[in-house]
């Protein structure tokens, strides 16, 4: 079957097939449209501070060691023996000299290097070892901490790719003059639904909140009413974007700090409260008076990349074909805050999202819903409609980037008009 | 509770607090099951990773323990869940809204509880683990088994136990359930 990408996606994309969610052969063009060409989220420099430091990572479904060097610079290589093809390294984290594939020990240094081959010694034609390292990810940058790397050598520097998205992921790493940290490993939760839906629910839902989540936050509870007032989408470029909510100038700090609108927040210490009232006053130092009134739900950065602001995570949803998805979460706090409250914190997080949370398990229950709809036979003529507030997008002058109400699916129409693109370029160029 | 039990007195009396307990959460009978939660509740669940094992260690247990395996509370990591009565409250009130999605239709769930030690007995307080095997079937979606071990502190309460403190070692590597969100 050859693959019409346009009956996918319509022209202003607000009719969305059902295979765009299902269809292998889709998944497989995505791969090589999307994860080998453009930049990929890997980790954080927190996670990788001394030389010998590592973590895994992944690249669509390629296994990525993300790694500090012994020259402290930052290397991402593919985590498969030259040899016969095994994951040399077999741990989340830690600190090494050497990984080893165990199938016949060939060793490489963090960096990727090939260091040794036992049966060298045994045999008279030697092996090259410098052609023989693993298979480096040939453009890694970072920003902010945040570590990307790319397949495709020729792309974009890393802040072009990003654009304004500095800006709104700026309001909130920014507030923080040590900058952040990502605690301990990720929670890994593998969920059968398409990657695309998880990064769509981050990427600008906002209004899956009051009604999927109802149980949890009413339409009429404080967050709903400020949602219903306040909220926007900004979409700096197609597939990013951001949801927040822009409080007025004259509201008070703590209704308008990050992270008391929680339940850690609410029941935290009085200790923990004002560390949060002091991160909220030197927001207009920190990031200006506009960012200081952010006040952020979720964003995601193309392709699969999620920050939820308002409980302090960062998600990928990395594909595991067309069905299924190994959904990576990590709590993130400030850097610079007294440790015993980055303890009370970093629950901001996982007692609501991630494979243990109140909230999310209400996300994953419609995703895998929304996965068994995409599946049906005898509907193909039906396609999922993402029209809501069609042409109503605008701008907004103090806010870079086209500007919606939270209720618009503008957002979600971006995303897929640029995957749409992405994938008829990819068909044309093969 | 008459704090002069014989050792068999104890040990029947903990596992049929145990069989109570399951037999509630299976029941969905939640807020009975809250009232065998101890106000000053410390209710955990470890993160669990595969960090790289350490040379030296080699030829000791200490080596593969699980405990190095696992981000709880104590840790600089990342545990899966660390609550309060108060959140343990929302998630029992949760339980009954009509739209608490991932459980309307609610799961057809099955506990077995077995291998309950009392590893310390301090008079009013009891240190106690225990496994369980968890069948879930959830309407709509495959169904589920979940396995772990729970390392709980026991208060006594007149002639039963409240739960002080437990942690839930789940047995998982990647997480492969729909939720971690359980009363476990």
């Amino acid at each position: 079957m050859t693959l019409n990408i346009r009956e996918l996606v319509n022209e202003d994309a607000s009719l969305i097939s059902r295979r765009a969610w299902s269809d292998r052969a889709v998944y497989e063009l995505e791969k090589q449209a999307i994860f080998a060409r453009t930049w990929l989220f890997l980790g954080h420099e927190s996670q990788i501070r001394n030389a010998g430091d590592f973590v895994q990572a992944y690249m669509c479904e390629t296994p990525i060691i993300l790694a500090r060097g012994e020259d402290m610079a930052i290397h991402a290589s593919v985590n498969s023996c030259s040899h016969r093809g095994l994951p040399v390294c077999r741990n989340d984290h830690g600190n090494t000299k050497r990984f080893v594939c165990p199938y016949h020990n060939w060793a490489y240094k963090v960096d990727g290097e090939l260091a040794s081959i036992p049966q060298e010694r045994q045999v008279k034609c030697k092996p090259d070892k410098s052609t023989l390292g693993l298979k480096k990810v040939p453009r890694v940058e970072s920003w902010r901490g945040l570590i990307f790397g790319s397949f495709n050598e020729h792309i974009e520097p890393l802040e072009t790719f990003l654009g304004d998205m500095t800006f709104y992921l700026g309001a909130w790493l920014d507030r923080f003059p040590g900058g952040v940290e990502f605690v301990g490993s990720p929670h890994r939760w593998v969920i059968d639904t398409n990657w695309k839906l998880p990064v769509e629910n981050q990427l600008g839902d906002v209004y899956h909140g009051p009604y999927l989540h109802a149980s949890i936050i009413a339409a009429d509870s404080e967050a709903g009413m400020e949602i219903d007032n306040y909220a926007y989408n900004a979409i700096p470029t197609p597939g990013h974007g951001a949801s927040f909510r822009l409080m007025p100038s004259d509201t008070p700090v703590d209704k308008l700090a990050w992270g008391f609108e929680s339940v850690v927040g609410q029941l935290g210490s009085d200790e923990l409260k004002d560390y949060l009232r002091s991160v909220q006053e030197q927001a207009e130092a920190q990031v200006g008076a506009v960012r200081a009134r952010m006040k952020g739900l979720a964003y995601g950065v193309y392709p699969n990349l999620s920050f939820l602001w308002s409980n302090a995570g960062f998600k990928v949803s990395h594909p595991r074909g067309p069905n299924k998805v190994e959904y990576w979460s990590w709590s993130v706090v400030p850097a610079d805050a007294p440790e015993h409250l980055k303890r009370q914190l970093r629950n901001n997080h996982a007692s609501f999202f991630g494979p243990g949370g109140i909230l999310e398990q209400e996300d994953a229950e419609a995703w895998m819903q929304q996965n068994i709809g995409a599946n049906i036979d005898f509907a193909d003529d039906r396609k999922f409609y993402y029209g809501l507030g069609l042409g109503e997008e605008t701008t907004h002058p103090e806010l870079p980037g086209e500007i919606t109400t939270g209720a618009n699916e503008y957002y979600a129409r971006a995303f897929f008009s640029r995957w749409r693109d992405e994938l008829l370029a990819a068909l044309e160029q093969a | 509770m008459n704090s002069t039990l014989s050792g068999f007195e104890l040990q029947y009396s903990v596992e049929q607090f145990y069989y109570r307990e399951a037999r509630l959460l299976d029941g969905r009978e939640y807020k009975s099951w809250l009232t065998l939660i101890h106000p000053d509740i410390s209710y955990s669940m470890p993160g669990r990773t595969n960090p790289l094992v350490d040379n030296r260690e080699r030829g000791n247990e200490s080596m593969i323990s699980v405990e190095r395996e696992l981000e709880g509370i104590d840790s600089d990591g990342l545990p899966f869940r660390d609550e309060n009565y108060a959140i343990l409250w929302v998630r029992v009130d949760r339980s009954y809204k009509m739209n608490s999605w991932a459980e309307n239709p609610p799961a057809r769930t099955r506990r077995i509880i077995g291998n309950v030690e009392i590893i310390e007995d301090a008079g009013d307080r009891l240190s106690t683990l225990s496994n369980f095997h968890l069948f879930y079937a959830r309407p709509g979606l495959k169904d589920y088994f979940y396995a772990g071990q729970r390392h709980d502190t026991l208060i006594r309460i007149e002639d039963s136990y409240q739960i002080l403190k437990r942690e839930i070692v789940m047995d998982v590597a990647n997480v492969n359930v729909p939720t971690l969100g359980l009363f476990l």
